[in-house]
């Protein structure tokens, strides 16, 4: 059994209010918040525009919990609720852009999204006894099972959308989006609506992802059509870019240690100074070289679960950069705090 | 089944489940009591006090209640601030709410709150900033265990945010989520927020629950005052109910002081509105005195709008004659394509298709929909059976149009039409033209080979044959019998000659007469004519068997199937097996134009076919069964039968398209896609449309980074 699992089973199984040790630091959350918070309740995505989405409300909901800020956690999730969850499917709306009106540019879902919300209000609900949140989390996991996770080929898979993504809609589909895969929220979401198919989407998860080698470096796509055998999906830049480096982080905080599997990513994505390599997976060629701290973060925390390499000096303390790699940080630093203080 | 995420309003799921929310019955009371009802039918329970007409929800228990605490936080925040219209809706709250409780002598005077924090937060409340109120309650209960949000503040921004979740949601056309979050909040629905009420009304004409879309505008209308808010709610549920729907609503005017009815400003429109209901419904009676308002209008008013309604609205009732004379008042007022078109309709329907050409042709470009008529008006105008002489300019302009817009149906038509006048050799042209158009149409591929043969043209004949006879029986057999039919048809030469494309065009004389040859010639494939006299009413059973078949092609080509049917019927009788076979064949004919597929079928069986023949009934049955499949919602079968049918013939494009729409519905958007590319590609402007409905039912999501 994974370490993070079996807390977070325990904590399910005896809800007494046991508030949880925050693991992100309040001064690094406060920087965090400072930066990409805005003051009603959204998180901006300064790289994109400041425009907010479900995904990032997720991150938000989960850092606000998981530095022990009820407060925060309030204010997101007043927002969050009132301006994105608003489908009639109960999902949320993906994408929220300040400068249009209505807010809401695209009713669409986000299937990563909704997963990172349903599991902050989850963890949020028993740890501090919000019976509004338990109830929330679980109307959403039930709409996160019913509208987004089907069965193909054997298989049970995610679709990155309620719409646009199945065998029906395209040629090419089912399209999955293997860093969609929140690892750590299944087992939480399971406690709420039970259902085989919380573990089965877990273990084929995993499955899937020993699958996916592709090129030279025998990397994962951040966008997969599972029609028939695994390729890059249509329509899709066949890279391992942005989506497709956070996959090593939440397999790791889920408590997966497989280390064929995390040796494998970590050696096709990062150079000999740690930093992030998006490359074309054809042809294995570099594309971009990520050197922010939030990204490099990642493949320092492989490198000590793989090697027991600490981190260095410069990953420890948080200073804001941009809304992705910042969020990144954070996740990683929680997790080293929490499960692998060796690490620091 | 849907989730809504009301988290501090108790909504039990399950009881939403139940609630019906999907049906349409009848709602009898308040709209907050009809709605919340249907949330928790099954839970009589948890007895939630409703509220009324205008107030917020009262206190749960209403047995001798103690002296309440009132809160006037809320009432010394707004004093403070001199914000006087607040103060004295927060007071008529709180009367409301307490009905023993007195308020202040002087509000104004209240002294202000002294807990700064409190303040800050109904200061945050009142600028509709209601996450940060979220905020700093948590806060306070975080630093200060023992402090209690006020139950005002707590009630209010649970009020506040649903209703801002309502409008998001609305604007959004999220309209399950507006009515559970109606449900939710029934301290929304009241007279004092109509905006509310319109939006949860809205949602249930969307979500096709009418019934409760009526009810909730007459709520309004039954319950709240405000004069302009009435004409509006009567101005939008115009926009979202149904012709009778608005009967009811407009029992509920009520007549001002000076005696005026109050929805009499918006009467025009009204009456406007319910004519066009008629237009779109033919069945619909609308009340005379609208019809009459319209016409006053019609009549009196300069624009030719009300007129056109008119029009429409007669049309659609075959008064043809009303329908006339107001598209020609509409045309008086201002020529315009639709009312061009409206009379070429009605001049088509009474007949008179010379005169629709004649009024469409300058509008012939304006649209698809007026170049179809255009187009039917010349083909009709050309089928006239005895042919009608026409003017060499009249002639000409039609030839030129049908050439540039490449209608097969009116150059088909030129076919017919030359041969009548006796101008075989300009038939061959027209129908050569017309196949080049339409390959698959066998009725011009019919009228090429009887016009080679005409000519004496026997190779011409013999190519068409080589080309059509396992297509077409009565190609086949052209060769076989004695035709009377060429001759018959033969009119005085050098009458007219009516070419295709750059062929000179002369003056049109006397037109054949009596040459019984006509529009019959058009329609699906029938053996050679024989055109003696079918005309007359006769009862076949008196025939025998071979006269009794002969005259069953006759009337098919007279288009009177049900009677072809019968006169089949007798030839079935027949002991040759080769009549009894041209029998059966005939008659599943005869009731595949008369639309009675299932009868085709039987017929079809009742005794042994040539293959091509058994192929060419089967597909044409099968295509009849996909079509009717489809309108009935059936969208697997549809595809079925098309299955069945592409194992006997290629598929046509307008089954294609109707294939396309079958998925669609299916919502097999990558099947419907392929195969409206396919269909597209050859021009079919259906398969165009079915390909964009596609993309418009299929958004993409979009990728985040």
């Amino acid at each position: 059994m994974k370490p993070l699992v079996v807390l977070m089973l325990l904590l399910l199984a005896y809800p007494t209010h046991a508030q949880e040790p925050a693991t992100v630091e309040a001064t690094a959350w406060q920087k965090y918040k400072t930066r990409f918070l805005d003051p009603g309740g959204r998180i901006i995505d300064d790289a994109n525009g400041d425009i907010s989405h479900s995904e990032g409300q997720g991150y938000g909901l989960l850092l606000a919990f998981l530095a022990g800020s009820r407060a925060d956690f309030e204010l997101i999730w007043s927002f969050t609720r009132r301006e994105l969850l608003l489908r009639d499917d109960g999902l949320a709306a993906w994408k929220w852009s300040p400068g249009e009106a209505p807010h809401v540019s695209d009713t669409n879902n986000a299937t990563d999204g909704d997963i990172l919300i349903a599991y902050a209000l989850a963890r949020a609900g028993v740890s501090w006894d919000r019976k509004d949140y338990t109830r929330a989390a679980t109307a959403l996991a039930e709409a996160i099972l019913e509208k987004t996770v089907v069965e193909h080929g054997g298989l049970t898979l995610l679709l990155p959308g309620a719409q646009g993504f199945s065998a029906a809609d395209r040629a090419d589909g089912p399209v999955i989006n293997p860093s969609y895969w929140v690892f750590e929220a299944f087992p939480v979401l399971e406690q709420l609506v039970p259902s085989p198919a919380w573990k089965a989407l877990a273990a084929d998860g995993e499955a899937i992802l020993k699958r996916l080698e592709f090129g030279p470096k025998k990397l994962p796509a951040d966008w997969i059509s599972a029609r028939t055998v695994f390729k890059p999906a249509e329509g899709f830049p066949s890279e391992f870019g942005y989506n497709a480096l956070r996959i090593p982080l939440y397999l790791v905080r889920s408590g997966r240690t497989d280390s064929e599997l995390l040796s494998r990513i970590y050696r096709g994505m990062s150079d000999a100074k740690g930093a992030v390599l998006l490359s074309d997976v054809e042809s294995g060629a570099v594309e971009e070289t990520l050197t922010d701290p939030g990204y490099r973060l990642i493949n320092h925390i492989l490198a000590c679960v793989l090697q027991g390499t600490k981190l260095p000096d410069d990953m420890k303390t948080f200073d804001p950069t941009q809304y992705y790699p910042s969020t990144m940080h954070l996740l990683g630093l929680s997790f080293v705090e929490e499960m692998r203080p060796e690490c620091l | 089944m849907k989730f809504p995420i009301v988290a501090s309003i108790g909504v039990v799921t399950a009881a939403l489940a139940a609630a019906g929310l999907a049906g349409d019955g009848e709602l009898p009371r308040g709209l907050a009591q009809v709605i919340v009802d249907a949330d928790r039918a099954d839970d009589a329970s948890t007895a939630v006090q409703l509220s009324q007409a205008h107030g917020p929800a009262a206190p749960e228990s209403t047995q001798d209640p103690p002296p309440p605490r009132v809160d006037e936080s809320a009432l010394r925040y707004f004093a403070s601030k001199g914000d006087t219209a607040r103060l004295e809706a927060e007071i008529a709250r709180l009367r409301a709410l307490y009905p023993n409780w007195t308020p202040p002598q002087d509000p104004l005077a209240v002294p202000q709150n002294s807990d700064a924090q409190l303040e800050t937060m109904w200061r945050l409340y009142s600028e509709g900033r209601y996450a940060e109120v979220r905020r700093a309650i948590a806060e306070r209960q975080s630093t200060d265990p023992d402090w209690q949000v006020p139950t005002d503040l707590l009630e209010r921004l649970n009020v506040a945010e649903a209703r801002a979740r309502l409008v998001n949601a609305s604007d959004l056309k999220q309209y399950e989520t507006v009515i559970q979050v109606g449900a939710g909040t029934p301290s929304l629905l009241t007279c004092s927020d109509n905006d509310v009420l319109w939006r949860v009304a809205e949602a249930f004409a969307e979500t096709k629950r009418p019934n409760r879309a009526r009810d909730a505008y007459l709520y309004i209308l039954k319950n709240c005052d405000n004069d302009p808010e009435r004409l509006a709610t009567v101005q939008k549920a115009a926009s979202n109910l149904s012709y009778s729907s608005m009967q009811d609503l407009l029992s509920y005017e009520r007549t001002n002081s000076a005696g005026a009815l109050e929805f009499e400003s918006i009467r025009d429109d009204l009456a406007r509105r319910f004519v066009a209901a008629g237009d779109e419904d033919a069945t619909l009676e609308v009340d005379p005195k609208y019809l009459q308002r319209v016409e006053r209008l019609a009549e009196t008013e300069g624009s030719a709008a009300d007129a056109l309604l008119l029009g429409w609205y007669q049309l659609r009732r075959k008064n043809t004659s009303e329908a006339e004379r107001w598209f020609r008042l509409a045309r008086d007022k201002q020529d315009s394509a639709p009312a061009s078109q409206g009379l070429a309709l009605v001049l088509i329907e009474r007949k008179a298709p010379e005169e629709a050409e004649k009024v469409l042709y300058p509008w012939r470009d304006a649209s698809s929909d007026a170049r179809a008529t255009y187009f039917a008006a010349t083909a009709n105008l050309l089928a006239i059976d005895p042919p009608v002489a026409l003017s060499a300019d009249v002639l000409q302009r039609i030839a030129q149009e049908t050439m540039k817009s490449r209608d097969a149906a009116t150059a088909q038509q030129f076919g017919w039409y030359a041969r009548l006048l006796g101008q075989p050799a300009t038939a061959v042209q027209w129908f050569s033209t017309t196949l080049g158009w339409k390959p698959d149409d066998e009725p011009s591929a019919y009228g090429l080979a009887i016009s080679h043969k005409e000519l004496g043209d026997r190779a011409g004949v013999a190519e068409i044959q080589r080309l059509w006879a396992a297509k077409s029986d009565r190609i086949a057999r052209l060769g076989d019998e004695v035709d009377g039919q060429a001759k018959a048809n033969t009119a005085p030469p050098g009458s007219a000659t009516i070419a295709a494309g750059s062929a000179p065009i002369r003056t049109a004389a006397a037109p054949a007469k009596g040459a019984p040859l006509g529009s019959a010639a058009r329609g699906s494939q029938t053996t050679p004519r024989k055109l003696s006299g079918c005309r007359s009413t006769i009862d076949p059973r008196g025939l025998p068997p071979g006269a009794a078949l002969a005259r069953g092609w006759c009337l098919m080509d007279l288009n009177r199937p049900l009677e072809a049917a019968e006169a089949f019927e007798v030839a079935l009788r027949a002991s040759a097996s080769k009549l009894r076979e041209d029998a059966a064949y005939g008659q599943s004919l005869a009731y595949l134009r008369a639309g009675l597929t299932g009868k085709a079928a039987v017929a079809a069986a009742r005794s042994p076919q040539s293959l091509a023949r058994r192929n060419e009934l089967q597909t044409a049955i099968l295509a009849d069964r996909a079509v009717a499949a489809f309108d009935a919602g059936r969208y697997n079968e549809t595809l079925l039968f098309l299955e069945q049918r592409r194992q006997l013939a290629t598929e046509r494009t307008d089954l294609m398209v109707l294939r396309g729409y079958a998925y669609l519905k299916l919502k097999r958007y990558a099947q419907a896609k392929r195969i409206f590319e396919a269909a597209a590609a050859t021009g079919n402007r259906d398969a165009i449309r079915g390909l964009s409905d596609v993309l418009a039912e299929q958004q993409v999501w979009p990728r985040k980074f």
